[in-house]
């Protein structure tokens, strides 16, 4: 999967604008939206959301988390938990990407936000990293991680996946009596 | 004790807060770790003035007009009060001042300073300073003796000095408290204090108590204590009679004493436990004013009764020691009396007199008091007198020469107080003196003004960008009011000393290039409240008059206000003007309100009625809804409505404060909107009135009308109903003033509220509320009566199903009547009837009745055939209705057919008779017509009647659907060739059951009719015929009505 997929998926999540015109509401295949008084917030996805912003016919209104004070909560419990704790969103990492770069005019202390975002990213990929590491290390089975966030699986899943794979395919050939025909396709 | 302790609120950001009253008492002011200088007008005062002194204070001091403050840039600053310009710095220090204090006469401050300085500065010449050095730690407190000889301080080495301020030395010192090395450490703030007026003691916290220091010889002469008291005191403060002491302790204990006595006369706790580091007298005496280190400030008031409460305790007290064996039991009754009184306003008026002066004052007191006590009393009234002038005596060196609070001359009015008026506002605007600023928000967009040290501008931005692109002007002028239209901006400034109050448009929706006016108004005019509407503005003056301008700038209609104006607004052509109608007392206002439509047709529509307010509160915005519905909120957050359906009328129809999470939160309304039902307002925390920046988000609340026990379905119906009622007035408004109509939202909300109403209806059904169901089918429209109706006889209820039908007719009637004066006369024109020319009298009303019926029905089918003409325009309503039912649909909405249908033979057979009556003779009556129908129209018309000739026929009874299948056989033969026929039995069961119930009905009447009379249908007319003829004096409603009764019971019959 790629990451600009896992983006598409992100934009299908609802932010809150305030537009500055007015339409009735309008009938989509995903559902109908509006409708749209100037002045008055509506939900509407990420992307008509941006769509309406490079138009300049809306104001977006950040998601109650994308909040200093709460972004800082929920960083300095991520570096103390060492599982991982709930994400302040499913998609928080695409939704500060995209809010930020687009409408960052709109979202006030925009920089302190990246970076906390960014801290809460790196500590989450961390641990992430240092889980998959304990996890070859002692050669489980299977093992449980709640509250990872489809961008964080993805950025780990081909690499982990690839590694195992090859892991243990050397494994099966260290082992004796391990038939080699098994193999032969590889 | 009767002291009330008002709720505490948020003064300053958490930290040391101090507080003093202003000379008069009219002011609260405070300050805190804020740096700001708060002036409240009142504990609820909202919206306090302030004064930025610093990034801290720590602490202040207000005498004459000058206000002292010690700011963290270690200086005492002096500013003006109340205006707030800054008037010089008093004197510095290497560090911050802990502490300043005035002098009795304000001509000298005295500040001590963390580096453990204390000086005594001139007010009027601050190079005259006096340094009094000696302290080994940073001061705690100062205070001037009352004739100016001593000074007295604490200081965090833990000494308390007595100082003579001429000579700058120490007089006595008292090693008295523990010894720290900073303010922020020391376990009390050692708030001492000299008795004023006198000036005989000094009082200094130690510990859990006060120590009371005799001035001159310096002797401990007793401790104030209260075993209640566990924790440190941190301030004593006297009252300024100087008879009361008055301490707060660390736990937030307010303690008071009387200092004669020793004695606790009051305790109050902190409604939080914070502890208590200000305490200020109010000038009378009458109330305390404190700050906790959280930054909040609190009052308690009516001390002057407990005041008075422990004068009367205390002679009591003090006189059985000399005459108790003259009256012992007497005492008691008169303590008592005495308490009670205590609490009575006559007595609090009494009270500065008995503070100042014991002798003369009290005695008359206590006399009147004795004179109203009944006789036995009068007795004690004597030792009374004694009591309190032996008690007077006492305290004789204390009170005698002393000058007595100014307020104790005055003489006490206790009546209702005037209220200040409340000042003309904008609706949507926040408070003129802020630098960033709303000057309006509304349905249009938002205009912002800046006056700050870099920018004096005013920005106009649109909410939708549609209208125009926003704007930035410069603010040359001054304005400080203005209003948006989606055609103009209406600016305003008051006038100046050189410049006369000027308006200015900015009509951006000018076709032509010039799209700015000004006009400047006549001297000594000041604009006070504008508004735009459509086409035109309006301007009220302070030479109350109300001048309209064209939006273009061309000077219209003026005249002349009832009141200061308090606030206008505009929609369409409707003007909303509010004015002061007369003085409001006790903290009402008393607004009065204009309503004028200007326009083709110009009038008032509102002349002048008082706007009802909650009690005690101001108008806080005014408006239109967004459909032209006027309403208003006022400070306590109701809002109401304009309700024209009730002679213009107000309804609450929102509380924003139910929804506040705190007391001091608030709801800022920029708009409604009745369709959909929206109050559009911004929360501001803490505030009435939001910031600029950051941009406030607009929050929607919904309506809610209170009525009761809305957390019952029933109550829940109600209110719904209710308010879908007042929400929808508007469509009635709208197009008698000739807009157009959303029609399809006024019948959607018709239906919403007819489906409310029979929602109530089934409700009322359950709970064996008959009554209440007539009652609320009394608001239902027609259609759903008949539905009702079918309810009622659904779940057996046939009484209650008569007095429905009874209601259904009534309504049918008046329809009609309504219907009717447009085609009645050239209906008589066209159709000259037999019948009617034979009972013209009483068959007028049925006529009209038909006359309604023939509107719906095809008119050319009832004049062909014209005699007869009960039958033909039952057996047209009948197609009709059965053509009509499958297009309207569900039951909802019913076509007037069914319902009209069966009112009109009935009618005659009926005639008065009661409902014993009707339901015996229900029956063959109610055949008669019905099955003498088909047949006439057999005879008149064999072509269109085809069906029913069949049913002639037919010998044995028929079942309705038999009937109908008869009739409809063909169709689904038609339809399905290859059907057999119990197929087409099947089939025509189905169809017969998704037709609606009504016709069912008529098809089972049919039926009944058919089978008992199919054969001898024509005598039966005749017979019918005469019947009508004899009755024909009788009341026709009464009888007709008994129609759809019949009809039910049918119903209910074939259930069975």
């Amino acid at each position: 999967m790629d990451p600009s997929e896992v983006e598409f998926l992100a934009e299908k999540e609802f932010v809150k604008i305030i537009p500055n015109f007015s339409l009735d509401k309008i009938y989509l295949i995903g559902g109908d939206l509006g409708p749209f008084n100037p002045g008055l917030s509506v939900d509407v996805p990420v992307w008509l959301a941006l769509n309406l912003k490079q138009r300049q016919k809306c104001r977006i209104l950040p998601p109650e988390w994308m909040d200093v004070e709460k972004l800082e909560e929920i960083r300095e419990l991520e570096r103390k938990e060492d599982t991982f704790t709930p994400a302040p969103s499913p998609y928080y990492m695409e939704l500060t990407k995209l809010l930020l770069n687009h409408a960052s005019d709109n979202i006030p202390k925009a920089d302190e936000i990246r970076t906390l975002v960014k801290d809460i990213w790196d500590t989450r990929v961390a641990k992430l990293r240092l889980s998959a590491d304990s996890f070859i290390r002692q050669q489980e089975a299977h093992a449980q991680l709640d509250n990872l966030t489809l961008m964080e699986i993805n950025t780990i899943r081909e690499f982990l996946l690839d590694s195992l794979n090859c892991m243990y395919k050397l494994r099966s050939n260290l082992q004796p009596g391990a038939t080699k025909g098994q193999f032969a396709d590889y | 004790m009767p002291c009330e302790r008002k709720p505490m609120r948020y003064g300053h950001s958490e930290g040391h807060t101090e507080v003093c009253f202003d000379d008069t008492g009219r002011y609260i002011v405070t300050c805190g770790n804020d740096g700001d200088v708060r002036i409240w007008e009142s504990l609820d005062d909202d919206d306090p003035k302030f004064i930025t002194v610093g990034e801290k204070a720590y602490s202040l001091a207000l005498k004459k007009g000058k206000l002292v403050t010690a700011s963290s840039s270690n200086t005492v600053q002096i500013h003006t009060f109340p205006d707030g310009d800054p008037d010089g710095i008093l004197t510095r220090f290497t560090t911050n001042a802990t502490h300043v204090t005035f002098n009795r006469s304000g001509t000298r401050v005295a500040a001590g300073s963390s580096d453990f300085m204390v000086k005594v500065v001139e007010v009027s010449d601050s190079s005259q300073q006096k340094t009094l050095r000696g302290h080994e730690a940073p001061v705690l407190s100062v205070t001037f003796d009352p004739k100016d000889e001593y000074l007295a301080s604490s200081s965090c080495d833990g000494s308390v000095v007595v100082w003579s301020i001429e000579q700058q030395t120490q007089v006595i010192s008292w090693p008295l408290l523990q010894k720290t090395n900073d303010v922020s450490n020391a376990t009390s703030l050692c708030r001492l204090a000299f008795q004023p007026a006198a000036g005989k003691f000094l009082a200094v916290p130690v510990e859990t108590r006060v120590h009371l220091y005799e001035r001159g010889s310096w002797d401990h002469v007793g401790s104030l204590s209260d075993e209640l008291l566990t924790q440190p005191v941190n301030v004593a403060a006297w009252s300024p009679c100087g008879r009361f002491l008055a301490a707060g302790a660390i736990g937030g204990l307010l303690t008071i004493w009387d200092v004669n006595s020793r004695l606790v006369v009051e305790r109050q706790k902190h409604e939080k436990g914070f502890t208590v580091c200000s305490l200020a007298w109010h000038p009378s005496g009458s109330q305390i004013a404190y700050t906790d280190t959280e930054g909040c400030l609190g009052l308690l008031d009516g001390l002057g009764t407990s005041g008075t409460g422990t004068s009367s305790t205390k002679a009591p007290a003090a006189k059985p020691k000399d005459y108790d064996d003259l009256f012992d039991e007497d005492d008691d009754r008169l303590m008592d009396e005495g308490l009670s009184d205590a609490n009575s306003p006559v007595k609090k008026a009494a009270e500065d007199e008995d503070d100042d002066d014991f002798l003369i004052p009290s005695t008359g007191r206590v006399r009147n008091r004795g004179a109203i006590l009944n006789d036995e009393n009068s007795l004690d009234t004597g030792s009374l007198k004694l009591g309190q002038d032996k008690f007077g005596d006492d305290e004789d060196d204390d009170a005698g020469s002393s000058v007595a609070p100014a307020t104790a001359q005055r003489p006490v009015y206790d009546g209702p107080v005037p209220t200040p008026p409340q000042k003309a506002f904008q609706p949507g605007a926040t408070p003129a003196h802020l630098t960033h600023r709303f000057m309006m928000w509304n349905s249009v967009g938002i205009v912002r003004g800046y006056n700050d040290e870099q920018d004096n501008a005013i920005d106009v931005e649109f909410h939708d960008t549609a209208v125009h692109h926003a704007m930035h002007l410069t603010n040359s002028l001054g304005h400080t009011m203005a209003d948006l239209s989606q055609e103009a901006v209406l600016l305003a400034c008051p006038s100046t000393d050189d410049l006369a109050s000027k308006l200015q448009c900015l009509h951006f929706s000018c076709w032509d290039t010039s799209k700015e006016w000004m006009v400047d108004l006549p001297q000594g005019e000041d604009v006070k409240a504008l508004c735009l509407g459509q086409g035109w503005a309006a301007v009220a003056t302070s030479a109350l008059l109300l001048r309209l301008f064209s939006v273009g700038g061309v000077q219209r209609e003026i005249f002349s206000l009832p009141g200061p104006v308090v606030c206008m607004a505009g929609h369409g052509e409707q003007l909303l003007l509010v004015y002061h109608r007369a003085t409001g007392f006790d903290g009402e206002q008393a607004l009065g309100i204009q309503l004028l439509q200007f326009g083709r047709r110009k009038r008032q529509l509102m002349n002048g009625e008082p706007l009802p307010l909650s009690p005690k509160s101001y108008l806080s915005w005014a408006g239109f809804t967004a459909e032209g519905t006027a309403c208003y909120v006022d400070s306590n957050g109701l809002v109401r409505m304009l309700n024209r359906a009730l002679g213009n009328t107000w309804t609450p129809v929102c509380n924003t404060r139910e929804t506040c999470k705190s007391k001091s939160d608030h709801y800022w309304v920029v708009g409604a909107h009745e369709n959909p039902q929206q109050l559009r307002c911004i929360p501001c925390k803490g505030s009435r009135y939001p910031p600029t920046l950051p941009r406030p988000a607009v929050a929607i609340l919904p309506f809610k009308l209170p009525l009761c026990q809305t957390s019952t379905e029933k109550g829940q119906m109600e209110e719904q109903y209710w308010r879908s009622v007042l929400f929808h007035n508007h469509y009635s408004f709208l197009s008698s003033s000739g807009y157009e109509v959303d029609e399809a939202a006024q019948t959607q909300s018709d239906k919403e509220q007819q489906e409310l109403l029979m929602k109530m209806f089934a409700l009322s059904c359950k709970l064996e509320r008959e009554f209440r169901c007539v009652e609320l089918a009394e608001l239902m429209t027609q259609n759903v009566v008949t539905l009702a109706i079918r309810y009622a006889s659904r779940s057996r209820r046939m009484n209650l199903a008569q007095r429905l039908s009874e209601i259904a007719l009534e309504k049918s009637t008046q329809l009609q009547e309504d219907e009717e004066p447009e085609d009645e006369p050239d209906y008589r024109q066209s159709e000259p009837y037999n019948t009617r020319q034979n009972e013209e009298d009483d068959e007028e009303e049925q006529v009209e009745e038909e006359d309604g019926r023939e509107m719906e029905t095809e008119e050319t089918k009832r004049r062909e055939f014209s005699p007869p003409f009960l039958s033909s325009n039952i057996l047209d309503n009948m197609r009709s209705s059965r053509k009509l039912a499958p297009l309207s649909g569900s039951a909802g909405k019913p076509s007037k057919g069914p319902v009209l249908k069966p009112l009109a033979p009935r009618t005659k057979a009926k005639a008065q008779s009661t409902l014993l009556q009707i339901s015996s003779n229900k029956m063959p009556s109610k055949k008669t017509p019905e099955a003498a129908e088909p047949a006439a129209d057999l005879q008149k018309q064999p072509d269109v009647v085809a069906p029913p000739a069949e049913n002639t026929e037919n010998k044995r009874p028929k079942t309705g659907f038999q009937l109908w299948l008869d009739e409809n056989r063909k169709i689904i033969i038609a339809n399905n060739p290859d059907l057999d026929e119990t197929d087409v039995i099947k089939e025509a069961m189905g169809r017969f059951r998704t037709m609606s119930a009504d016709e069912r009905l008529s098809w089972t009447e049919r039926a009944k009719g058919q089978s008992g009379d199919a054969a001898d249908v024509k005598k039966r007319k005749r017979a019918e015929n005469e019947v009508v003829e004899s009755d024909e004096s009788n009341a026709r409603k009464k009888s007709s009505s008994l129609d759809p009764s019949s009809k039910l019971s049918a119903f209910a019959f074939s259930k069975n």
